[in-house]
């Protein structure tokens, strides 16, 4: 996943990842692209559109 | 058992009761389970509680006293003494002057009121610390050991029991195998200007603006005292294809109030509005607030509620750690209390949310048109949705027998 560099860190996305994938430090924000499924939840409820699938 | 961070090893500390997350209900969890006599540690992800603020910031009067905290004019900023709802077609119904508003309520700066909440747990006896991020748990005998990251340092801390309070992300509940966590239908996606310039036409009121205008949701302005207002609102992102931050901006351009007006801070943040998770404990855990889903669905507000539930939390922690029983059936003490204070509330809320979200422009306006003529002796959120009842016949079908 990209994360645009306008990212707020507001946690949202790692709310309603259904595994559970996201880590939101308060500057950084984590992905386990490993594990993710491309569902594409993060990026749909983003406030502020600033996740992209890679 | 502690060892020499200096040598690759990992410090662990041991305590009663670890409350992750110092939002309110964190924080509020946190001083009661030390009031009631547990060794408590507080972490907090951030370098500065309360910052930034993902919240509206607006709390009732009641529900303060109720959790015995007198309002301190340091982050109760302003006093509300009524509502302005606003249709899709302008149509407004006013509720103020003299209608009696046991809601009432005030607008929070968060950022000092969060900090006064942790700094209570602090006095009460809790260890605090701040830039601490809780990255995975493990169970481990009688209890659980959090990982823990501070500026790059690793160390763990392990508790008998852990209160989650991580807000809408609740990692920790689905660490623990709660099932926490928001479906995307049931997260408001929030966006918010603190502005000033505003222009309302009654500074002493909040104002809620419905329709297609915040797909899902509701657009609001809550006034913060001279010109100065959190502008906002919040959709349902699976409801729409644009964002809310471009809802927020087409709110802001049309909206007479905000035509002048300047943006000094934009805040973003989910808000789970699916009602109270069915499980909010299990060996060793307990959640709180938004991580539980503690959030009244039809306004978004989760302040209070989250903080009553908090004090539920920390008080039967306590009680536990002195019983010496941290089992899932000792506390589960804990979710029978939230669902007898809160439960059948939200739950009534949550089927007005649905109904109210599936209707259309031309309908809200018809509700507004009809309220005209309705006489109000007090508002609160029941007695709305009880005078809604009454004038739409669609509602009353909908909604007739929860009320």
């Amino acid at each position: 996943m990209i994360v645009k560099e306008w990212c707020m860190y507001c946690g949202e996305c790692a709310g309603v990842c259904p595994r559970n994938l996201i880590e939101v430090k308060e500057t950084v924000l984590v992905f386990d692209d490993e594990q993710c499924k491309e569902c594409e939840i993060c990026v749909k409820c983003c406030p502020i559109d600033a996740l992209e699938k890679n | 058992m502690i060892m020499d961070n200096k040598i690759g090893l990992i410090v662990m500390i041991e305590t009663d009761v670890l409350v992750i997350g110092a939002g309110p209900a964190g924080s509020t969890a946190a001083k009661h389970a030390a009031l009631g006599g547990a060794k408590v540690i507080l972490v907090e992800k951030k370098s500065e509680i309360g910052a930034p603020k993902r919240c509206a910031e607006g709390v009732s009067k009641e529900g303060l006293k109720l959790l015995g905290i007198e309002p301190d004019p340091r982050w109760a900023v302003k006093e509300i003494d009524g509502i302005r709802l606003v249709a899709p077609n302008g149509t407004d119904v006013w509720l103020n002057d003299e209608i009696k508003l046991p809601e009432a309520g005030y607008i929070l700066e968060r950022k000092v009121f969060d900090k006064f909440m942790a700094m209570d747990a602090g006095r009460a006896g809790a260890d605090i610390k701040i830039k601490t991020l809780a990255k995975g748990m493990r169970k481990e005998g009688s209890g659980y050991v959090v990982t823990c990251e501070t500026m790059g340092e690793l160390f763990e801390i392990k508790a008998k029991i852990i209160i989650a309070a991580d807000g809408p992300e609740s990692h920790v509940g689905r660490w623990a195998g709660i099932k926490t966590g928001t479906k995307a239908k049931n997260m408001e996606s929030g966006v918010q200007f603190e502005m000033c310039n505003v222009e309302m036409e009654d500074p002493d009121v909040l104002e809620f603006y419905f329709g297609s205008l915040a797909p899902g949701g509701y657009a609001w302005i809550f006034p913060k005292g001279n010109d100065i207002a959190n502008v906002g609102l919040a959709v349902i992102a699976t409801e729409t294809d644009k964002t809310a931050y471009q809802y927020l901006l087409d709110f802001v351009d049309n909206c007479p109030a905000t035509k002048n007006a300047k943006a000094v801070e934009l805040n973003i943040g989910g808000d789970p509005v699916g009602g109270m998770i069915k499980q909010m404990s299990d060996d060793n855990v307990l959640v709180v607030g938004d991580a539980a889903g503690q959030v009244n669905p039809l306004t978004g507000g989760g302040i209070i509620s989250g903080m009553t539930c908090g004090m539920f939390a920390g008080k039967v922690a306590a009680e536990a750690i002195t019983e010496k029983d941290y089992s899932a059936k000792r506390l589960s003490a804990y979710d029978k209390k939230c669902q007898e204070e809160l439960g059948s509330k939200l739950n009534k809320y949550l089927k007005v949310k649905d109904y109210l979200s599936s209707l259309s422009d031309s309908e809200l306006d018809s509700i507004a048109d009809a309220f005209q003529n309705v006489e109000f002796e007090e508002i609160s959120t029941t007695e709305l949705i009880k005078k809604l009842i009454k004038v739409s016949p669609k509602a009353l079908l909908k909604l007739g027998k929860l009320f």
